[in-house]
């Protein structure tokens, strides 16, 4: 164990158990997160590169709420939602579930912790086992878990799929007999069947069609309603997310830059790629268009993020302090944004996000006018 | 002369014969295309819009054919039947008259050969240039569709590009030659929003300098909104509206339409209750209903008429046409 992880365990100990019975604190709350993949070459497959997926991203999500997170690929939100659940191991920080820090957890604790904590993915082609039906699908995580017998298992069963919209007969089909709408709630239904309190929702939506979309977005809504869930909602989707969300985090390579109550967000965006980010969404409503902002380039690669701001070599407002200090958080009652400029534009208009916010997209408007420079990979 | 429209479509018919019977993907599809104008085919998964582009080229894979209707393109005032034109000479049309680029530029490019070569291909065979012209042009089609070092770039292989510098690429081949029309088969779904931003102001921006038409085929219908000038929507097989982009989403007239516009979520909608909902799925066409098509998802649908009887496409205000027997009575 590096003395880094050391110092990471060491600060979870102390509110850890502290933590555990209080039912105001978060449900789910992540402090300094790092999740680090090694880059191999070579016949000794010696370590040449780290790629920094995820590199310092705190957030909390209280109970009964949805936190969205949204980024382009790449961005790391995947990695988040995966290192939560540990099906990766993250390399730093803390993770706590219930008041319990997930990283420390012995085999035992941590799959007692993993039927309260589920995962929806996003292909729902890829994620059910062509060779199984949906009885055993289902049947799997009931049975790990230990949860009924035989005959109330059918039961609960029988219950999660027509909660989710299919006939208790889909139980004896294969996934391939269903479309993806259906396959998805088939997902979902694994997911619920074992009464879990969290969960992850990795782009459940995104490949599936517009009016297909728009029923499983209200299914998952119900079913938070219903059944209380916490939902961390990952999509690179604005509009489904400004829908579902309470509270959404925006992430740019491994780093959440901005976080905001939904239409906070939204409407008065601080951060210049947030306002990038929201302005690039297509939309049919005239009034709700923007001026788009084109970005210049693409994500530069997480195994070489640029120094100081990790998004000044795209951003229109960059100064000199950009290129070398990493900017740091400014909190604003909830709304949270890292970035120089923004920082310097609430101070100015006496922290008033409204005036903030508005002055950062004149800034980018003036600053992008006319230039359609060229394109260019990082 | 001058009336006749770039591309006309009238009552295509394209099936695919299957040891499950004859599969109907697209049934009698109509519409035209003007010189400098964008038309956005709109549907989801299934409706018969990338078997319509398809077809346009006569690139149907096996065992799809054309088996009626009529596709002209007029180019110098020359009308050409492209369902029944030469092989040889539609060799010279595709990428020649028309471009196309498709959703997948990393499937769609050669892996084994540069970007340069693969533009120069183009160039050669269509212009019968030579190879240093032909590479210069390449080089000036990267620096168009604003490649950033565009010297350097000429030797890279796709693997060493991003997803938005290869459909730029891509978009540099369709347009090496100066194609009439451009047919972009959802050029930037694989892409992030803050690329497809990039794309959809690109091909914007050429088709103002160039003159060159766009059929854009998508999903997405606030791409459809931010850059279309017409748009068809399309529904297992068939166009059920046709309208204006500014027309069709002020006003949209179909309830299939009205269904779509209705079930996309956002921040406005919050709070307002579940979204709006189309019940069912797309049929698949071994499976397409009798009458119209859309009835059974329907909740306008009255019987016998909409089961029985296929709803022509009626013309409700000027170029605005919609196929349904109801339409007049149906507020969005």
């Amino acid at each position: 164990m590096t003395a880094r992880q050391q110092q990471g365990n060491d600060r979870a100990g102390g509110p850890d158990e502290a933590t555990v019975d209080q039912p105001d604190a978060p449900l789910v709350a992540v402090e300094r997160l790092e999740t680090h993949f090694p880059i191999r070459k070579g016949l000794l497959r010696r370590q040449v590169g780290t790629v920094r997926a995820v590199d310092g991203v705190s957030f909390a999500i209280p109970r009964g709420q949805t936190l969205g997170l949204v980024g382009e690929s790449g961005c790391g939100k995947t990695t988040v939602g995966r290192s939560l659940l540990r099906l990766v191991e993250p390399t730093d920080g803390t993770i706590r579930f219930a008041g319990r820090e997930i990283r420390t957890q012995r085999r035992g604790e941590l799959r007692a912790l993993r039927r309260r904590m589920q995962i929806v993915f996003q292909d729902p082609y890829g994620s059910l086992n062509p060779r199984m039906k949906v009885r055993s699908i289902l049947e799997e995580g009931l049975v790990i878990h230990g949860m009924g017998d035989r005959a109330t298992r059918l039961e609960r069963m029988a219950a999660a799929v027509e909660r989710t919209g299919l006939a208790a007969a889909a139980l004896d089909r294969y996934p391939h007999e269903f479309s993806g709408g259906q396959r998805q709630r088939i997902a979902i239904a694994r997911a619920v069947v074992l009464e879990p309190e969290f969960l992850v929702l990795d782009e459940p939506v995104s490949a599936l069609d517009v009016s297909i979309q728009a029923q499983v977005i209200n299914l998952l809504a119900e079913l938070r309603q219903e059944l209380g869930l916490t939902y961390l909602f990952i999509s690179h989707d604005l509009s489904v997310v400004e829908y579902l969300a309470d509270q959404v985090a925006v992430m740019y390579l491994g780093r959440i830059v901005e976080s905001a109550p939904v239409l906070q967000l939204c409407r008065q965006p601080l951060h210049p790629y947030t306002q990038a980010l929201f302005s690039a969404v297509p939309s049919v409503e005239p009034s709700r268009r923007r001026r788009r902002i084109v970005l210049t380039g693409d994500v530069p690669s997480p195994s070489r993020p640029p120094c100081g701001c990790r998004f000044h070599p795209r951003c229109p407002l960059a100064e000199a302090v950009c290129r070398e200090v990493d900017p740091p958080q400014v909190d604003l009652a909830g709304h949270r944004v890292h970035c120089h400029v923004a920082g310097r534009e609430l101070e100015r208009s006496g922290s008033d996000p409204v005036a903030a916010s508005a002055a950062i997209q004149a800034a980018i408007t003036a600053a992008t006018a006319g230039a359609s420079g060229p394109c260019s990979d990082a | 002369m001058t009336a006749a429209p770039l591309l006309a479509i009238d009552n295509l018919v394209t099936a695919f014969k299957t040891p499950a019977g004859r599969l109907p993907a697209v049934d009698g599809v109509s519409f035209t295309i003007d010189r400098g104008r964008t038309l956005g085919l709109v549907g989801e998964s299934g409706c018969g819009k990338s078997v319509t582009a398809m077809s346009i080229l006569r690139l149907v894979a096996n065992p799809g054919q054309i088996e009626s209707g009529s596709i002209r393109l007029t180019v110098d005032g020359e009308s050409l039947e492209l369902t029944s034109l030469p092989e040889r000479r539609l060799r010279q049309i595709r990428g020649g008259r028309i471009g196309m680029i498709f959703q997948e530029p990393m499937t769609s490019l050669n892996p084994v050969f540069t970007v340069g070569d693969q533009i120069a291909e183009v160039v050669r065979l269509h212009r019968r240039a030579g190879r240093a012209e032909a590479r210069a042009r390449a080089l000036e089609m990267l620096r168009l569709v604003r490649v950033a070092d565009p010297e350097q770039r000429l030797d890279a292989y796709p693997h060493q590009l991003s997803g938005g510098m290869r459909q730029r690429v891509m978009i540099a081949m369709a347009l090496a030659c100066e194609p009439d029309l451009v047919i972009a088969d959802e050029p930037t779904t694989a892409l992030d929003v803050t690329i497809q931003a990039q794309i959809l102001e690109l091909l914007d921006d050429l088709r103002r300098r160039l003159g060159t038409a766009i059929l854009l085929i998508t999903h997405d219908l606030g791409v459809v909104a931010e850059t279309c000038d017409d748009v068809a929507v399309m529904y297992a097989g068939r166009i059920v509206e046709r309208a204006s982009a500014a027309e069709l989403f002020r006003r949209p007239r179909h309830p299939y339409t009205i269904g779509l516009l209705a079930a996309r979520p956002d921040a406005d909608r919050r709070g307002g209750g579940p979204l709006e909902t189309i019940p069912g799925m797309v049929p698949p066409p071994q499976a397409f209903p009798d009458g119209c098509r859309f009835h059974p998802r329907c909740r306008h649908a009255r019987q016998p008429q909409c089961a029985a009887e296929v709803p022509p496409l009626r013309e409700l205000s000027s170029g605005h046409v919609v196929s349904c027997h109801f339409a007049e009575e149906i507020r969005p």
